[in-house]
């Protein structure tokens, strides 16, 4: 939204070119400028500029909606707005189960149980929405190498023997899980970015990062100077990135 | 009217065809007339009447101000100001603690800040008020309406609808305790319907969408005048990340406060912000403060901060012109945001006391 062009948002075809001599060519530059420098660059005055922003911040601004509306959305179809861990307690708790449209974070100290979790809700998520699952592909980018899909197997047909009585059900569910192993932050972060058209073309349904912590302290030691900055930059990048795409899709991470 | 020519808000191209056509003053300016000046500096009649007109309207806001008309000007006496001020609403915070540290509750035509670590209730603090600003006026609310703009996403409607049930049967218990007509009258329009239909909620990913929307907001407000409340949930997520350069932040830090003083002075609204807390490393420790740096601590008039101590949240009033600073517990329960519970007066088990979305805080090392 920020990087859109000013030529899409109705501005003249003279005033466009005439910023664009100025390097201004998004709405990004033009809206990061105080108003004095605007006047300066368009040659307008102060009331058109004015207006001229309001036209540009409309072009940029996000949709109003009212909380009615949002919840009318979630009523409509409940079962997307949860996805059930399948431990009863775990779902009161949790009102429901794994929220679907934002981020949840699992910690814990090592050897309790996390990864076991994560494999146990792709499990789930592969599921048909009649037994409380998603339907749908999950894509699990591991940083620790701690995947095991035998583990996968195990469990999908001790859990629901009934559902995955023959093989050709437990292939095709690990079919649909998309195994992706990242060893480096940057390579998380170009993951993470690549993400959205895979989420559109094979129908994903969740997305789990086994495990951000790992991967982080690996590489960033807070102890150097600059460190600390990058490592909440790569940080606070990828969380955005991850909470745009579950919100857009509306899917949990 | 002795204005001079290059303070007049034209376009620069057209204050520099004035000054070299010699005008030096407005007067000159409006003595000349429409056909007159475009001849002289070579502009077209209709440009020429344009300007000739800011030029007028510059000039009579300028003879009304100093005449002291009260019109445009924003300036009254102090005892205006007083009762002016001891007959503004309160929006109640529904823990009366909290509500006594900030002399009423979260003042209007004020910037209350909110900082505090993650967990700790900011975005719950922000759906209760988002919830209580609508409270019919015989309840002791303000009647008004919301607006939320969420830059992180902590928004969840299930919540809210949570809080607002509560919050209407506080309402429908108060009615049947005084059974007084207005109180009835209003508990028909006081539902879990037009609660949610009358929170606007803006979902804005990066700063850019943020700055375009508070731009928009004094026409968004002028349409919805009923809107008491402007609530922006993390203003500093933003702003933290993907930024190199910090002097551009701290301007648009800067242009974003003045604008908010605008429209909460403008349109009698109160705007509460939550911030991030971020680690000061000092000397021989480090301790938590306020994120976005010093000079954002000027934005706020009011600045509450919220901390942990052992399993007890706590809010302080770090900054206030009116108030004293002082610190009150407070719980999250599943009807939202309330006192403490006196230990001998409660009679409900323990477990319904924290809200089943948060665990309980335990040590945590970093």
């Amino acid at each position: 939204m920020a990087a859109k062009k000013l030529r899409r948002a109705r501005l003249s075809q003279e005033l466009c070119e005439r910023l664009s001599r100025h390097q201004i060519t998004t709405c990004q530059d033009f809206l990061c400028l105080s108003l004095l420098d605007l006047m300066k660059v368009t040659g307008q005055s102060y009331g058109n500029v004015q207006k001229l922003l309001c036209k540009v911040s409309l072009a940029c601004a996000p949709k109003m909606q009212t909380a009615y509306e949002m919840k009318v959305r979630r009523a409509v179809n409940p079962s997307s707005a949860f996805l059930s861990t399948s431990l009863h307690g775990l779902d009161k708790v949790l009102h429901g189960g794994v929220p679907c449209g934002s981020l949840t974070e699992i910690t814990s100290p090592p050897g309790c149980g996390k990864t076991q979790f994560c494999i146990m809700m792709s499990v789930l998520a592969t599921l048909p929405i009649s037994m409380g699952g998603l339907n749908g592909a999950v894509i699990y980018i591991d940083t620790e190498s701690a995947f095991s899909a035998e583990r996968l197997v195990e469990i999908a047909g001790n859990r629901f023997p009934t559902y995955f009585d023959s093989d050709e059900k437990l292939f095709s569910m690990t079919r649909s899980v998309y195994l992706y192993r990242e060893l480096t932050c940057g390579s998380v972060l170009k993951r993470i970015k690549s993400l959205e058209e895979e989420i559109i073309s094979k129908k994903v349904k969740l997305i789990i990062i086994d495990s951000v912590a790992s991967v982080v302290r690996k590489e960033f030691d807070t102890k150097l100077q600059g460190n600390l900055t990058e490592r909440s930059n790569f940080l606070a990048r990828g969380a955005s990135l991850l909470k745009y795409l579950a919100e857009e899709f509306s899917i949990p991470v | 009217m002795q204005r001079d020519v290059g303070s007049l808000p034209l376009a620069p191209a057209l204050r520099v065809r004035l000054a070299a056509a010699g005008f030096q003053t407005a007067q000159e300016v409006l003595e000349t007339g429409p056909c007159g000046l475009s001849k002289e500096i070579g502009i077209s009649k209709e440009e020429a009447l344009e300007a000739l007109q800011v030029v007028r309207q510059e000039c009579h806001s300028d003879a009304t101000r100093t005449a002291g008309a009260p019109g445009t000007s924003r300036k009254c006496t102090a005892l205006e100001l007083l009762e002016q001020e001891q007959a503004q609403g309160f929006i109640i915070t529904f823990c009366s603690a909290l509500d006594n540290v900030l002399g009423g509750g979260v003042q209007l035509t004020k910037i209350t800040e909110i900082c505090g670590a993650p967990g700790v209730g900011k975005t719950q603090l922000c759906m209760q008020l988002a919830v209580d600003v609508q409270i019919p006026e015989c309840f002791g609310g303000l009647a008004g309406e919301a607006v939320f703009i969420d830059t992180e996403g902590s928004f969840m409607v299930d919540r809210v609808v949570d809080i607002a049930a509560a919050c209407v049967q506080h309402c429908q218990l108060i009615a049947e305790a005084h059974q007084e007509e207005d109180h009835l009258k209003a508990l028909e329009t006081f539902s879990l319907e037009s609660i949610l239909s009358h929170i606007y909620y803006f979902r804005c990913r990066d700063y850019i969408e943020l700055l375009a929307e508070i731009y928009l907001l004094p026409d968004f407000l002028s349409e919805h005048s009923k809107v008491r409340l402007v609530v922006i949930d993390g203003i500093a997520f933003p702003f933290r990340h993907d930024f190199e350069d910090l002097s551009l932040r701290t301007r648009l830090l800067n242009g974003l406060a003045q604008q908010l003083i605008i429209i909460a002075n403008d349109h009698k609204a109160a705007v509460v912000l939550t911030n991030q807390m971020t680690t000061r490393t000092g000397q021989s420790q480090s301790t938590l403060v306020p994120a976005l740096g010093e000079s954002w601590g000027h934005a706020a008039t009011v600045r509450l901060i919220f901390h942990w101590d052992n399993n007890q949240r706590l809010a302080t009033l770090y900054k206030s012109p009116s108030q004293k600073e002082s610190t009150i517990p407070y719980h999250i329960t599943p009807h939202g945001f309330r006192d403490v519970q006196p230990p001998a007066v409660t009679q409900n088990p323990e477990g319904t006391e924290m809200n089943p979305r948060k665990r309980p805080r335990r040590e945590e090392e970093k």
